[in-house]
């Protein structure tokens, strides 16, 4: 098999797949070593990218998933009818925005830097799976430790937690 | 009548207290306590004089501001402080830079959410495969539902035709509580029963109806229970012992 087949193959599985598809299960079917897979796709990637096509392949972590681009939307949502936007609220926003930097954190740490109760804030971060329990603390009563999904780096662009930027000092002062 | 009306334009207290902090244009670190302090209860104020519900976090802050004031006011001992803990105005400061700095990135990321949630994925496709990896088989095809159905509607026809071919007199129509009398008494007689047996003497529409409600009351107190060897075998229903609960 050629490279272009191999490439052809795992689109296809990507397409059926809907969800995204980890580099484990590509290889399993392709009888490939893991690096090998993961160097392909990231050829794929780029040259999905390249091409201009119109779907892109967006890395979540160590799956893949097809997926549309965001500067075609203005003409997918002309098809679909406008689309109802749901955006998080400013105070989940603020508590998301301390997770995604400092997990795993308990709510009251979160709550300290916010120096406001959090508790709605992180219901419904969790309704959105944005958010997990990812463990305890071993302190009294245990507190629950929260985390970001994989739900998380999808919604917001990433790739894996390693892309979320510095924060530049100075635009705080 | 006093109305309260909860703004919830601040975040909390740290939020109100940046807000103060960029209105005169200053670094976090060069506040003045005096001033910011005085602006802060200034606002509470004007937020209790439209009846407004004050947070009581807002009041910790106004408590830690007033310390930090009362503090400076005091006179310093001249030698370095071997103190224990952190200058409180040191710490405020430190907590509105780290508040800040979360702030920053909340805005960063409501523009990488609007951006992002317009990306579109498709639904997995629906496909069933020999393996279940729930472990939830389900035994059986359509077919078998589709026989299923056409067993209860044959039934109804038949009856249907045994009323054209008999006698044009009506059944007066039993009532749910009649019905469950009598299925109790068949359940008296014996302890299970197929499910499709007990209609075997329900000739109408309004006797199966009556009949299946019955069963789901006699289900829903207890008085039944039912279950199937298979799916899609025929459902069986037994009698409970109340004594055993």
């Amino acid at each position: 098999m050629d490279e272009r087949e191999v490439m052809g193959i795992i689109e296809s599985i990507l397409f059926v797949s809907g969800d995204p598809v980890s580099v484990k299960d590509i290889g399993k079917v392709l009888g490939m070593d893991v690096r090998k897979v993961r160097k392909l796709m990231e050829k794929m990637v780029d040259t999905f990218n390249f091409e201009r096509r119109g779907l892109q392949i967006i890395r979540v972590n160590d799956s893949y998933q097809l997926a549309t681009r965001p500067e075609f939307s203005e003409y997918i949502e002309k098809y679909i009818g406008p689309r109802q936007k749901q955006t998080l609220s400013q105070a989940a926003l603020e508590t998301l925005s301390i997770i995604a930097y400092r997990q795993p954190i308990t709510r009251m740490d979160i709550e300290a830097i916010r120096g406001v109760k959090c508790e709605y804030a992180l219901n419904i971060l969790s309704e959105k799976g944005l958010i997990k329990e990812v463990g305890r603390l071993d302190a009294p009563g245990r507190p629950i430790l929260y985390g970001t999904t994989d739900k998380f780096l999808k919604s917001f662009g990433f790739s894996s937690l390693k892309d979320l930027p510095e924060i530049d000092q100075e635009e705080i002062v | 009548m006093a109305y309260s009306v909860k703004l919830d334009n601040f975040e909390g207290p740290l939020d109100l207290l940046l807000h103060l902090i960029s209105k005169s244009r200053i670094k976090i670190e060069d506040i003045s306590i005096e001033e910011i302090t005085e602006q802060y209860l200034d606002y509470l104020e004007k937020m209790k004089k439209f009846d407004i519900e004050i947070a009581s976090e807002f009041l910790v802050m106004a408590a830690t501001l007033i310390y930090i004031k009362s503090r400076s006011l005091l006179p310093r001992s001249s030698e370095p402080v071997e103190d224990e803990e952190l200058d409180p105005k040191q710490e405020l400061i430190l907590r509105l830079t780290e508040y800040k700095k979360y702030k920053v990135i909340s805005e960063y990321l409501r523009k990488r959410e609007e951006i992002y949630s317009a990306v579109y994925y498709k639904l997995p496709e629906e496909i069933v495969t020999e393996e279940d990896p729930d472990g939830l088989s389900i035994e059986g095809t359509s077919e078998q539902l589709l026989k299923a159905l056409l067993k209860l509607l044959s039934k109804r026809q038949l009856v249907e035709n045994k009323n054209e071919k008999t006698y044009g007199i009506k059944k007066d129509s039993i009532s749910v509580n009649q019905r469950i009398r009598q299925l109790e008494f068949l359940f008296w007689e014996k302890e299970e029963w197929n499910f499709y047996d007990l209609f075997s003497d329900s000739y109408t529409k309004t006797d199966i109806i009556v009949t299946f409600l019955a069963i789901l009351e006699m289900l829903k107190n207890n008085d039944l229970e039912a279950y199937q060897k298979n799916p899609f075998d025929d459902i069986i229903l037994r009698r409970r012992d109340s004594s055993n609960g």
